[in-house]
């Protein structure tokens, strides 16, 4: 009796299976023109898939995309970014001047913004905020962002001024600077030096109201040392003229209002660099840049982004939280431009698992996902949708090198290991990315003059390991073998990632093949891999990405302007840093470009990084989401975004970036 | 067959597996039924119990009664089929990777070298599109053969399974068989202790400890598994094995090596843990699903094993991942595991019934 | 009986205890800090971190002050999510999982019993073979890959139901994850009901009864039934607390803002009180449960109160 209902029950695993294969072939063989259903939602919302939970609401604290995203949405700041060159547009500033070195930014703020609750936004507001974003106690991830600024890096690491008691002035920097000071920028000589600082235009025909802090800004840096005891000591002890000039004096702890932002009127705010910084508009678009509410941060404290306490700026204010669910957005009625806002609520759903991200876009429940949410291998059958966005992205992915330890002290080895690895076929592999031979994405600053760094050349590749004193040699079989490197001392380190990992097995697999060279993969979990790499505790190679914050290549050659923090390979060069330097106080850009190109040879050439892929954006949004576009951060401003009802009018295929 | 009997109702201290892998259940109580005697804790009443222990124990000892069990266990269809299919979903597994590179030179790790193969390939499909035989299953995102892959799944799914129930199985038996025989207040020391490792969340602090401690390698992850899921599933066969033992360490036999001076140690592994193996087994038997259940669940969250290792429980998560796109991989890995637990657990049944003489009253 | 309870607490307290000692000292002992970020902390600043977290201070102070706060059923701020208190983050995450959990838990006690019933009463037919083969298919078949052949069907293919996410109780959201969630309990309660029926229609009152000239049905309502639940309901006590961690499997697959989610997400993330409340929270709840159902049971068979 059983026996029949075995066969029945076999039968019918059988049946279900090919079933299954067959819904599958006929699933993965059908030929839409969009990537699952394309009904539009019934209200003007938009279901925006956001990736990781934020980590808080507070812009000051989180450095994450997907937390900018949502900053956006709630924060305004004195300018936007534009939603397909991510230049600055105007926000709350309605027009800015800028001084003729770019080391003074002087911002015109509109009378009619409001905050939320339908107060006044004015420039103490702006000064507040920016300031706060650089307390030490805030702990803000992105703080460096804004050292540009005068005394902000003194004031955010608690730096301390000398003061001599006696003549009540402080140490100069340039009384201790070494044998070349640098150029000083407009903004550190005094007023008057140089009368025409601002051209005049049409709205602003003189400079703005001289103020005494004004005069403080265009005062000669003062010296400014380590707040903490130990750091000072071992400083001073190092330098014996510097040690001598500080005894006796008073040591003044940098405070928020010393930082170079200044509310010239209730309309006006000025803020001083200590450098050139061409780019800097695009940069206060930042979230640290953007407006928090003083009343409630001070009311509430770490509450303060509570959905019934917070009071925001932005084209939509906060509605609800649901942690690891969704962040509400909605509109904002008293925002200054909220005839122009067409979408009524946002939902910016929280996940982390790209294909349950896939799934939710296929069926409709969501109208458009994150960036890199297309698994790769799904990539065949995605990208020829035409909800599909293609585009280039501003951020690299590489190789870095630990070059403190031998044998990756060794020049020649490092060029050995970059150019033993063919790029071009691993891209070819990966599908949409493009080979990188330099440390800036290609593809992506316009009228950079990109240096290139070497190519693919195993036999030079051996050739150089054979220098530096380990031959490579050919066995019977074809296969080259290098008996005498130290393969123990060489590891490659990465963070436990599915696609981290295919990266690390393709590049074994091209040394072993190219240089007879087994180098041992070491998987790590996330947060161990960041500690070890920026103590360069690891042997050989870790892996490294890296995203743009700003438009501009310094987002990435200043990585190496530092010795710690993200750098991670402990190459440091002060010809780099002058280098550097040199092209931040060059006014004309296209001049400016051609120092950062050569700085950025001078760092190819030096190889601490073996460069390897630009990544491009890989992301779906339903036809009918109008106003998204794939810009290189894959930073939107939402007050653009709005649902399109008629078909006619949706987008078939990538919106353009340019038009 | 099939017949479940509840536990009695009377019966105190049933155990409760504290923290059975999240999203099963705990096994509930007719499983492991050669056990139920034994799921009495120390406070059982003697009676009832110890008088069908004593029972078993004379089935057990006697030869003919093993080929009895079989007979029965042969009459039970579907106790057969999982018998079959154990056995056939195992040889598979240990021969299938050979005989595919064999045949075929696809090994589980081989990665085509043509970038046009590399992608997800459906069952029986060829690069092209055209009917091939070369890939029953498919292969997966990378271009890797899936038969072979599952095939392979199966050896370290199917090693985790045994090796944690062995695991289990020596903890559990030595315990429960030194607390049962030594008795007193070492033995109620004793089982204290495993009401209180009962109660622990274990699975939570499995998860704890594997996600802590997270290991470099993909071997020493599968060692940390072992590790993990064979130290927390003992318990129930220590109580098991102690019951049996309670209830026969006062036998004649017992008495008889006792009085000639045989060794307390020779005693328990000799003469005692011998007469226990019926219910061993059965309950062995259902420990191994249990346990391939727990490694797939921690595959699945990602505690589980690492690549280049893979498990069913591995490869269902990664087939999991491409459902919308490619089916076939969750199904095909998926399918082989649900089948391979289906058997075992009817087996395990069917093992049950023939061992357990109560049966054939029904 | 008191005594017995209070026996039962006995050993329940320190079991707490030895769970969170474990929890916290396997924590401790691991490699790496939860406030690595993806941008590296300046040196200064990540002193104060360790400062403000009490990091600085040596281990035994800070496991008295951990378990002197989850003692007082305070167990702090997450750390990875700034001024989220863990009381706060399991009030929120609870009901999600307690809805789905419960939910579950009633379909298959609805299913289980019927289809149970069934196969008792019509013992040896087709039904009875069909419906346990079917039964130890739910056993068998993880819900990880179930749950997805279910979205496969009625999301990805009919876009009848959402494939992910949870839009609160009731909405279309909750149908996927709980029927994958009670797939293994509805097998498992049709074997009880199935096995505890069959026992009591053997029995001699049954017998009685149908001599008593009660019809079939009402043999079968009264007198069946309610015996062959006994099982189903002494399962109940700890199948619930299961039920309330087992759904990290289905918060997992549906994306689902409940307590297993935050578990897994706080493991990942060495986010220590989060880790810490969540463990003790749901050993506790365990305990609980347990400790009532031995309650229960105490009152059910008066021979362990001695």
């Amino acid at each position: 009796m059983a026996q029949i209902y075995v066969k029945q029950a076999i039968a019918g695993v059988v049946v279900v299976a090919l079933l299954f294969t067959a819904i599958s072939c006929h699933m993965s063989a059908t030929n839409e023109e969009f990537f699952g259903r394309t009904v539009p939602p019934e209200r003007n919302t938009l279901r925006y898939v956001n990736g990781a939970e934020p980590e808080s609401l507070d812009p000051a604290i989180s450095s994450g995309q997907h937390e900018a995203r949502i900053y956006m949405s709630l924060y305004e700041g004195l300018v936007e970014y534009d939603p397909k060159s991510l230049d600055a547009i105007p926000a709350i500033a309605e027009r800015w001047d800028v001084n003729n070195d770019s080391s003074e930014f002087v911002f015109h703020l509109r009378r009619n913004a409001r905050w939320s609750n339908g107060e006044p936004i004015n420039a103490h507001d702006f000064v507040y905020s920016i300031r706060r974003s650089l307390t030490p106690e805030v702990e803000s991830r992105s703080a460096g962002l804004a050292y540009p600024i005068r005394y902000a890096e003194a004031f955010n690491a608690g730096g301390v001024f000398v003061r001599d008691p006696a003549s009540n002035q402080f140490l100069l920097e340039k009384d201790f600077a070494g044998d070349e000071p640098a150029a000083a920028a407009l903004s550190q000589k005094s007023l008057g030096t140089n009368e025409r600082e601002y051209e005049p235009t049409a709205a602003e025909p003189t400079p703005d109201r001289d103020t005494p802090f004004h005069q403080f800004m265009h005062s000669p840096d003062r010296l400014v040392l380590p707040g903490a005891e130990k750091a000072r000591n071992k400083l001073l002890e190092s330098n014996p003229r510097l040690q001598a000039a500080v005894a006796g004096k008073e040591l003044v702890k940098a405070r928020a209002e010393d930082v170079g932002v200044e509310p010239v009127d209730d309309y006006t705010v000025r803020i001083s660099l200590s450098e050139s910084v061409p780019y800097f508009t695009e940069l206060v678009a930042h979230q640290i840049f953007r407006l928090v509410p003083r009343k409630v941060i001070e009311q509430y404290g770490a509450k303060w982004t509570d959905p019934s306490h917070i009071i925001s700026s932005g084209a939509f204010k906060l509605k609800s939280w649901k942690p690891y669910s969704e962040v509400v957005v909605e509109r904002n009625p008293m925002y200054w431009d909220a005839g122009s806002v067409r979408l009524d609520e946002i939902y910016f759903y929280t996940s982390t698992d790209h294909p349950a991200t896939m799934n939710l876009y296929k069926v409709g429940a969501a109208d458009a996902v994150l960036n890199h949410s297309v698994p790769n291998a799904w990539l065949d059958v995605v990208r020829p949708k035409k909800d599909y966005m293609d585009a280039a992205e501003a951020t690299i992915t590489y190789i870095l090198i630990n070059i403190t330890q031998p044998p990756m002290n060794d020049l020649r080895v490092r060029r050995a290991f970059n150019i033993s690895i063919d790029k071009i076929n691993y891209s070819k592999a990966r599908r949409i990315t493009k080979p990188l031979f330099a440390f800036t994405p290609e593809a992506i600053f316009v009228g950079y003059p990109q240096p290139k760094g070497e190519g693919f050349d195993p036999e030079a590749a051996r050739k150089l390991l054979g220098e530096a004193g380990y031959p490579v040699t050919q066995k019977s079989d074809g296969t080259y073998q290098c008996e005498k490197f130290p393969a123990d001392e060489v590891k490659f380190a990465f963070p436990t990632h599915s696609s981290n990992r295919a990266l690390a097995e393709f590049m074994q697999a091209q040394w072993k093949q190219n240089l007879g060279i087994t180098v041992m993969l070491s998987n790590m979990e996330s947060k161990t891999y960041l500690a070890a790499r920026s103590k360069l505790d690891y042997k050989g190679f870790a892996f490294g990405s890296w995203g743009a914050d700003y438009m501009d290549p310094t987002t990435f050659l200043n990585l190496f302007k530092t010795r710690g923090g993200d750098n991670g390979s402990g190459w440091w060069d002060q010809k780099y840093v002058d280098l550097l330097e040199e092209a931040n106080h060059t006014i004309e850009p296209q001049k400016r470009y051609a120092l950062l190109a050569k700085a950025e040879k001078y760092l190819l050439d030096a190889q601490p990084v073996i460069p390897i892929e630009t990544p491009a954006v890989n992301w779906v949004k339903k036809p009918y989401v109008k106003g998204l576009y794939p810009n290189p951060a894959c930073l939107f401003a939402w007050k653009f975004v709005y649902i399109e009802r008629d078909a006619s009018k949706w987008d078939y295929g990538t919106p353009s970036l340019t038009d | 067959m099939n017949d479940e009997r509840p536990p009695p109702p009377d019966e105190p201290e049933r155990p409760k597996p504290a923290f059975a892998p999240l999203g099963m259940p705990p096994a509930p109580p007719i499983r492991p039924r050669a056990g139920d005697i034994i799921h009495t804790g120390p406070e059982l009443a003697v009676g009832e119990a110890d008088v069908r222990s004593a029972e078993r124990a004379e089935v057990v000892t006697g030869t003919s009664l093993w080929r009895d069990a079989w007979r029965r266990l042969l009459k039970n269809k579907l106790a057969v089929f999982g018998m079959i299919m154990v056995a056939t979903i195992t040889l598979a597994s240990i021969t299938g990777p050979f005989l595919i590179k064999q045949f075929t030179g696809l090994t589980p790790h081989y990665i085509p070298t043509d970038i046009a193969a590399l992608k997800s390939l459906p069952p029986f499909t060829a690069t092209d599109g055209s009917f091939s035989w070369l890939h029953p299953m498919g292969t997966d995102n990378q271009g890797r053969d899936l038969l072979a892959r599952v095939l392979q799944g199966g050896q370290i799914s199917l090693m985790v399974g045994i090796i944690a129930t062995l695991m289990s199985l020596i903890i559990g038996v030595s315990y429960g068989a030194v607390s049962g025989y030594l008795g007193g207040r070492l033995d109620s020391l004793m089982m204290r202790l495993v009401d209180v490792l009962y109660s622990l969340p274990y699975i939570i602090i499995v998860i704890v400890l594997l996600s802590m401690f997270r290991s470099q390698t993909a071997r020493g992850q599968l060692i940390l598994l072992f590790v993990a899921l064979g130290s927390v599933s003992w318990l129930t066969m220590a109580r098991i094995v102690r019951g049996q033992i309670l209830s026969l360490k006062n036998q004649e036999f017992v008495l008889a090596a006792r009085a000639t001076g045989v060794s307390t140690p020779r005693i328990i592994f000799w003469h005692l843990v011998p007469n226990t193996i019926g219910p061993v087994i059965v309950y062995a038997t259902l420990t191994i699903p249990t346990i391939m259940l727990t490694e797939a669940f921690l595959s699945f969250l990602g505690f589980g094993v690492q690549p280049p290792i893979a498990s069913w429980g591995s490869l269902t998560t990664d087939g999991i991942q491409n459902i919308a796109i490619f089916p076939w991989q969750l199904i095909c890995p998926g399918v082989t595991m649900g089948l391979t637990l289906f058997s075992l657990n009817f087996l395990g049944d069917g093992l049950r019934d023939a061992l357990d003489p109560q049966m054939r009253k029904v | 009986m008191l005594r017995f309870i209070i026996r039962r607490l006995i050993i329940t307290i320190p079991t707490i205890l030895v769970v969170i000692t474990i929890t916290w000292g396997l924590i401790r002992l691991a490699p790496g800090n939860f406030y690595t970020g993806d941008k590296a902390l300046p040196e200064a600043i990540e002193q104060n971190i360790r400062e403000k977290y009490g990091l600085d201070r040596p281990w035994h102070e800070q496991y008295l002050r951990t378990m002197g706060q989850i003692l007082r059923l305070d167990f702090g701020t997450s750390l990875r999510y700034e001024g989220k208190s863990v009381n706060e983050i399991i009030a929120r995450s609870l009901p999600v999982s307690a809805t789905v959990g419960i939910l579950a838990y009633l379909l298959a006690l609805i299913v289980g019993i019927t289809v149970g019933s069934i196969a008792a009463l019509k013992q040896n037919s087709k039904w009875d073979y069909a419906s346990m083969t079917l039964a130890m298919l739910g056993i068998s078949i993880p819900n990880f890959v179930l749950g997805p052949i279910l979205v496969l069907f009625f999301s990805l293919t009919l876009y009848w139901l959402p494939p992910s996410r949870w839009d609160g109780f009731p909405s279309k959201s909750v149908i996927l994850p709980v029927i994958t969630l009670s797939a293994i309990y509805m097998a498992y309660i049709a074997r009880l009901t199935r096995a505890g029926m069959l026992e009591v229609l053997r029995s001699d009152y049954i017998r009685t009864a149908r001599s008593k000239g009660l019809s079939e049905t009402q043999v079968v309502i009264r007198h069946a039934l309610r015996g062959g639940l006994l099982p189903v309901v002494s399962y109940t006590g700890p199948a619930l607390a299961f039920l309330l961690t087992g759904t990290v499997v289905v918060e997992s697959l549906f994306v689902l803002p409940g307590l297993g989610k935050y578990f897994i997400q706080a493991s990942l993330n060495r986010d220590e009180p989060l880790i810490l409340g969540i463990v003790a929270f749901i050993s506790m709840t365990l305990l609980t449960m347990n400790l009532l159902v031995d309650i229960a049971y105490g009152y059910l068979d008066p021979r362990i109160r001695q």
